[in-house]
């Protein structure tokens, strides 16, 4: 049933008075008749008004082609009128004779026929049943055709708006290469006497190391040499930063400073935040290089964060490289769940018909003002 | 407006036709209207020298001999019959119908009229015209020959349809041209009751008038179907009908005063007959001057 995205055009049905009203009035001007018998003619009432219409199948073109107009102003659509073939979406990689009447497709961006070659699997498995599930009418069967283990999956179970059928088939997924992440590495610089957060830095530090390797960092005093970048320098001494340090930065050099040591400013933009939203730690750049502060003193009451299992894992991504996810998973644990709400599928646009069915009567109405058989006007 | 004003067809049959006056005959005794006297007369008037347009016959070829010039010689006895035609003007003759609007009341009139002055022409009997029209009388002095006929044609060309009849004031003229006993065809739609009037006292004063009332097909048939706006030319009325309601009434109304009309001129001894536009155009004269009408009023 169609439906009309934007029914106040519908207003404009009112123009259909237009040619009805130009239409009665060349009507019911007569024109003046010579009649010189005149004073035998008996003045009748009026002649009665009645509503005659001639050249009707005219009149009746131009009547329809304006409400078509009007129609296609009000931007009617067709909803429901998707796809309602089950779906069978296979993973590349794996080898599955879709079943008669079904429309086979590709687990892959932008979902490809399964007849067309194996895309290279790219994206994550999750997003694209998500998306697949999203695109589909509500209510058209699914079945998804897994190997046994999935590559590319995301914390959460797909959780979708219909019941999938989660075919699991032995097989397994290319495993992506293995990404070896350098940690960074880190340059501590805190006087002796009172420990400002370097412990809470150096445990970091040590839990990016891997298991038999020399940890990667050092801690010095401040007035020992400054690293090369890109080691990043943790610079914990009191007071303000010195000019040399600034120097250091500037040169090119991301350095982690206290919240006491540098005044906040303008340029600053949170680049670290907690669970609760609240700042860890802003950025600024100094120079060619990176100035990183925290926004607040380095200890657990002030910041609980510090205490966290993530906190070695975040302070490396933002320091540059960070571990990847885990994404492999066993298809049997990731079936998917149901109660997403279903998607409100895109409807048909009728406009484009609409114009073609305008333009065929515009040349029909256009014909039948000029025939050559036309009646002369009244 | 066609090159010549007779249509051919009509100009053969006019041959059988000979216009007759009741009191003319009476008067001049038999024999002298019949006589299709031509050229010069009998009776011995002067010479005068020869002008383009006149009939060599006419010269007299023993004077040329002599004086080695042209001389015509005129009679001075006149063909018995003054045919003159009173063609109406007025705005009501430029009526036409819907399904011939070059064919108009006037354009009938007009050969009407040429149809006649062949007629008078070919008889030798001297005949002129007067244009009714509210600028006043268009004259043109009784004559005979084919130099007449021409002039005729031309007045007759230059004959314009509208206003309204002329006021009595302005048909002095006509008194002083047409003289008694003379023939005077009117061609009117006599819808203006001062036509009628005119006719009337032209026969009060010994003139014989005939009347031919031209009416238009319209006006017989009424063919109007739906809404209408009826407009008088000649005094701008105008009425919105109903064709079909009007018909009825129309024709009573109309019929009546048609037959009122024909029974005053009866009553006055103006024979009269009737145009319609769709009909050929010696209807009229064959019914006032055909054969059985001659023989009638013999």
């Amino acid at each position: 049933m169609p439906v009309l995205l934007l029914p106040a055009a519908l207003a404009a049905l009112l123009a259909l008075a237009i040619p009805l009203a130009i239409h009665l009035a060349r009507r019911s001007e007569a024109q003046p008749t010579d009649f010189a018998a005149l004073q035998w003619l008996r003045q009748k009432p009026r002649p009665r008004s009645r509503l005659r219409f001639d050249e009707w199948l005219l009149l009746a073109a131009r009547l329809l082609l304006l409400a078509l107009v009007v129609l296609w102003l009000a931007l009617p659509v067709l909803p429901g009128s998707a796809d309602r073939t089950p779906v069978v979406a296979v993973l590349p990689g794996v080898s599955a004779t879709p079943a008669e009447g079904t429309r086979a497709v590709w687990l892959a961006p932008g979902f490809p026929d399964s007849r067309t070659p194996e895309p290279a699997s790219a994206a994550s498995v999750f997003s694209l049943v998500r998306q697949l599930d999203a695109e589909l009418a509500p209510g058209v069967p699914l079945r998804i055709i897994v190997p046994t283990v999935l590559q590319g999956a995301d914390a959460e179970r797909p959780r979708l708006s219909r019941r999938v059928d989660w075919q699991i088939v032995p097989g397994a997924m290319a495993a992506p290469a293995p990404v070896r992440a350098a940690p960074p590495s880190l340059s501590l610089r805190q006087p002796s006497g009172p420990d400002r957060g370097l412990r809470y830095l150096r445990a970091a530090a040590a839990a990016w190391t891997p298991p038999g390797q020399p940890p990667a960092f050092d801690t010095a005093a401040p007035d020992a040499p400054l690293p090369r970048p890109p080691r990043v320098l943790a610079w914990l001494a009191p007071g303000p930063l010195p000019a040399t340090v600034r120097a250091w930065i500037e040169a090119g050099g991301t350095a982690l400073v206290p919240q006491d040591s540098e005044a906040g400013n303008a340029a600053d933009t949170v680049v670290w935040r907690d669970e609760t939203g609240a700042a860890v730690a802003t950025a600024r750049p100094l120079g060619k290089g990176r100035l990183l502060r925290f926004a607040r003193p380095l200890d657990a009451g002030a910041l609980p964060i510090l205490l966290d299992p993530d906190f070695p894992r975040q302070l490396a991504a933002l320091l540059g490289d960070a571990p990847p996810l885990p994404t492999r998973v066993a298809a049997r644990d990731v079936r998917p769940v149901t109660g997403a709400p279903a998607w409100p599928q895109p409807a048909r646009n009728l406009q484009p018909w609409l114009a073609l069915l305008i333009a065929a009567l515009f040349i029909a109405e256009r014909w039948l003002a000029t025939r050559r058989t036309r009646a002369p006007a009244p | 407006m066609s090159p010549d004003l007779i249509p051919p067809a009509v100009r053969n049959r006019l041959k059988t036709l000979r216009i007759t006056a009741r009191r003319a005959v009476d008067l001049q005794g038999i024999g002298l209207h019949h006589s299709r006297s031509r050229g010069a007369g009998l009776e011995f008037a002067q010479f005068r020298a020869y002008e383009r347009g006149d009939e060599p016959r006419a010269i007299d070829w023993k004077l040329y001999a002599r004086s080695d010039r042209f001389f015509v010689r005129e009679s001075e006895r006149e063909s018995p019959l003054a045919l003159w035609l009173l063609v109406d003007a007025s705005a009501s003759m430029a009526q036409a119908d819907p399904g011939r609007p070059d064919w108009s009341r006037l354009a009938a009139a007009r050969s009407l009229a040429a149809c006649a002055a062949e007629l008078a022409m070919q008889q030798g009997d001297r005949f002129g015209f007067i244009g009714l029209s509210h600028a006043g009388l268009s004259l043109l002095a009784a004559g005979s020959g084919i130099r007449q006929r021409d002039r005729l044609a031309l007045e007759l060309r230059r004959l314009d349809a509208g206003g309204g009849f002329p006021a009595p004031g302005q048909l002095a003229p006509l008194w002083d041209r047409v003289g008694a006993h003379d023939l005077v065809v009117m061609i009117s739609d006599f819808f203006d009751p001062a036509t009628l009037d005119l006719a009337a006292r032209l026969a009060a004063a010994r003139r014989e008038v005939v009347a031919i009332e031209v009416l238009t097909v319209t006006e017989r048939d009424f063919p109007y179907r739906g809404g209408y706006r009826f407009r008088d030319p000649e005094t701008g009325e105008e009425l919105l009908g109903d064709g079909a309601a009007l018909r009825d009434e129309f024709f009573a109304r109309f019929g009546a005063a048609r037959s009122e009309r024909h029974a005053r001129l009866d009553s006055l001894g103006i024979r009269h007959a009737a145009l319609f536009l769709d009909e050929q155009l010696d209807i009229p004269l064959r019914r006032l001057f055909g054969a059985q009408a001659a023989a009638e009023y013999r």
